[in-house]
């Protein structure tokens, strides 16, 4: 019995592991292995230059400024579609009219491309015919045609707002999920004990919604490392690397420039950070267990 | 507001809060809505008409001028080939290397399952730039670049953690008795999991279909890295390189948009429930 149990592990597990060590696993540690390389992407010869590339991370103006838009990204990441998210579950949750077709409305978003959603805000941002700036004309009647997505000023901002619309259906969804798992005896009590809709969303709503905003900042800080797609069609980085990402600057670098070498470097980095994060996401998951059993 | 709820009324009384509300969302969808409505409409209308700041009226005529362009323009088709030779295998072999790897580690658990467990479902978290490198130099080795080959091994392999984790936590809710009765009965895993386990995860199989299917079929990193001729292109690559094309012809940019996006529409309209319960599974569990 037992040894047919073993048998059975590695014969259902041989396909699956070997398929995601081969392509996941062994890549990861390939891509520490060429960040001490000057490999070019196609010459079969390089040579070890030992921690040259990290160095020349430091002095990389580009470079550091792909981290100061990746952390605008994240802290953005972690407000917008987070708080847009938990409005529109708590406003969906009150039982509006109406309720499934709003909430497949909100929702839409998330299962469209990336090439999609930033076509569709190319031309919101468009400067002679977009809605923004249509808009902004018909309110102040002045002859308002600002290049959103063209000025160094305002090319982040916009993609991230692009980016959030997306997002937030899907911080909505988790939120609402969190919300019916709520007991409806605590909501009854709150009612028999004359608490205001204010106090309720305060006291008993926001506090039990713990788990579920954990997973939402966590899910929203993830993706935003994850943000290229959307990047790369609406600005590609661009104007003048205003809104280069590490995941954008990573790109250019290897595919651009081919300095594969140094481009693993920056995935590498792009690497720790995510395991970081991932790491406090894990233990807040534990906590949320324990708190919630 | 608090006296009228204790007893549960059997006809709910007019609630004005409830209008206020019904206002509220029905505001925020409208400002939610607006970018799809852009493309639908800029879809049906001449460059001109968009030109002249008429893109967010509604028409009084429909032009089809933008999609006849479209579907007559013979790269389209391939593209949506070349999607579906990629999604279609994906989906169904990351799947299956999911309900494999998911019966081990709920049925068959061993030292150090969890800890394997858990390396493979942090690979969903990995912004993939991580083995961007590697695996481009892997495949280029093989000679693979500019084929349909190595998008369809990494999105199996990428799919392997989402997969897993979902089919773990639904074979979990299948009852162990069942397991240990077919096995007295002579079956072995192989059998349990084919005859027993998995006609009663259809369920689960069709939350990942659904997520794999639009996840794959949307992607632009993996086919941007791995394709160069316009033959290979998949279809979300495909409309960025035919922008070119198309510079100012916003209404023709506006139905390539719509028609690359009708599959997972049409996937997400009909299997709506799954792909939520997928999403927020995925999430929450993870």
């Amino acid at each position: 019995m037992e040894r047919s149990a073993l048998y059975w592990r590695v014969v259902l597990l041989a396909a699956p592991v070997t398929v995601f060590a081969v392509l996941v696993i062994w890549p990861l540690f390939s891509s520490f292995f060429y960040s001490f390389t000057n490999w070019n992407g196609f010459n079969p010869e390089y040579d070890f230059v030992g921690l040259e590339n990290f160095a020349k991370i430091g002095s990389d103006r580009l470079f550091i400024g792909a981290i100061i838009n990746t952390t605008i990204w994240m802290v953005a990441a972690i407000l917008l579609p987070t708080l847009l998210g938990l409005a529109l579950a708590l406003l969906l949750d009150s039982k509006v009219p109406g309720g499934p077709i709003f909430k497949t409305l909100f929702y839409l978003p998330i299962c469209l491309s990336a090439v999609v959603v930033g076509q569709i805000w190319i031309w919101i941002y468009q400067a002679d015919w977009g809605l923004l700036n249509t808009v902004i004309r018909a309110v102040s009647g002045s002859s308002f045609n600002y290049a959103w997505l063209a000025k160094p000023d305002t090319s982040l901002g916009s993609v991230i707002v692009a980016w959030s619309w997306q997002q937030t259906g899907l911080s909505m969804v988790i939120f609402l999920a969190g919300l019916t798992s709520i007991p409806n005896d605590l909501l009854e009590v709150c009612e028999i004990e004359g608490a205001s809709t204010w106090q309720r969303i305060r006291i008993v709503l926001i506090p039990l919604l713990t788990p579920a905003t954990v997973v939402v900042v966590a899910l929203s800080v993830i993706n935003s490392l994850k943000g290229f797609d959307i990047l790369y069609i609406m600005t590609g980085g661009g104007p003048f690397h205003s809104s280069d990402t590490l995941a954008m600057h990573m790109y250019n670098e290897s595919f651009k420039k081919y300095l594969m070498g140094y481009g693993s470097a920056i995935s590498v980095v792009l690497f720790l950070i995510a395991l970081t994060i991932i790491r406090i996401y894990f233990r807040n998951l534990k906590k949320v267990d324990e708190i919630y059993g | 507001m608090a006296e009228t709820t204790v007893s549960v009324p059997s006809v709910a009384p007019f609630n004005p809060w409830k209008v206020v509300l019904l206002i509220c969302v029905g505001c925020l969808a409208l400002l939610f809505l607006a970018p799809t409505v852009g493309v639908l409409l800029s879809s049906i209308k001449t460059t001109r008409e968009i030109a002249f700041g008429e893109l967010w009226t509604i028409p009084g005529t429909i032009y089809w001028g933008n999609f006849i362009e479209v579907l007559t323009n013979p790269s389209v088709p391939q593209y949506f080939l070349n999607t579906i030779f990629v999604t279609l295998p994906a989906t169904i072999l990351s799947i299956i290397l999911g309900v494999l790897a998911g019966y081990v580690f709920s049925k068959l658990p061993f030292a150090g399952s969890n800890l394997l467990f858990l390396v493979i479902i942090s690979g969903m978290f990995f912004p993939p730039q991580v083995i961007l490198i590697p695996l481009f130099q892997f495949f280029n080795s093989l000679g693979l670049i500019d084929t349909l080959w190595p998008i369809i091994c990494v999105h199996t392999a990428l799919g392997i953690p989402i997969c897993t984790l979902l089919m773990r936590n639904f074979f979990a809710t299948v009852p162990n008795a069942l397991r240990e009765a077919a096995i007295l009965e002579g079956a072995n895993e192989w059998q349990v999991l084919i005859r027993v386990a998995l006609p009663l995860s259809l369920p689960a199989i069709a939350v990942l279909a659904t997520l794999q299917f639009t996840w794959i079929w949307n992607d632009f990193l993996w086919p941007l890295i791995f394709t160069q001729s316009d033959e290979k292109r998949t279809i979300m690559v495909g409309i960025v390189n035919l922008k070119g094309q198309y510079s100012v012809a916003w209404g023709v940019q506006g139905a390539l948009s719509l028609i690359a996006s009708l599959p997972t529409l049409i996937v997400f309209l009909f299997f709506q429930r799954y792909f939520i319960k997928g999403m927020t599974m995925g999430a929450v569990k993870g």
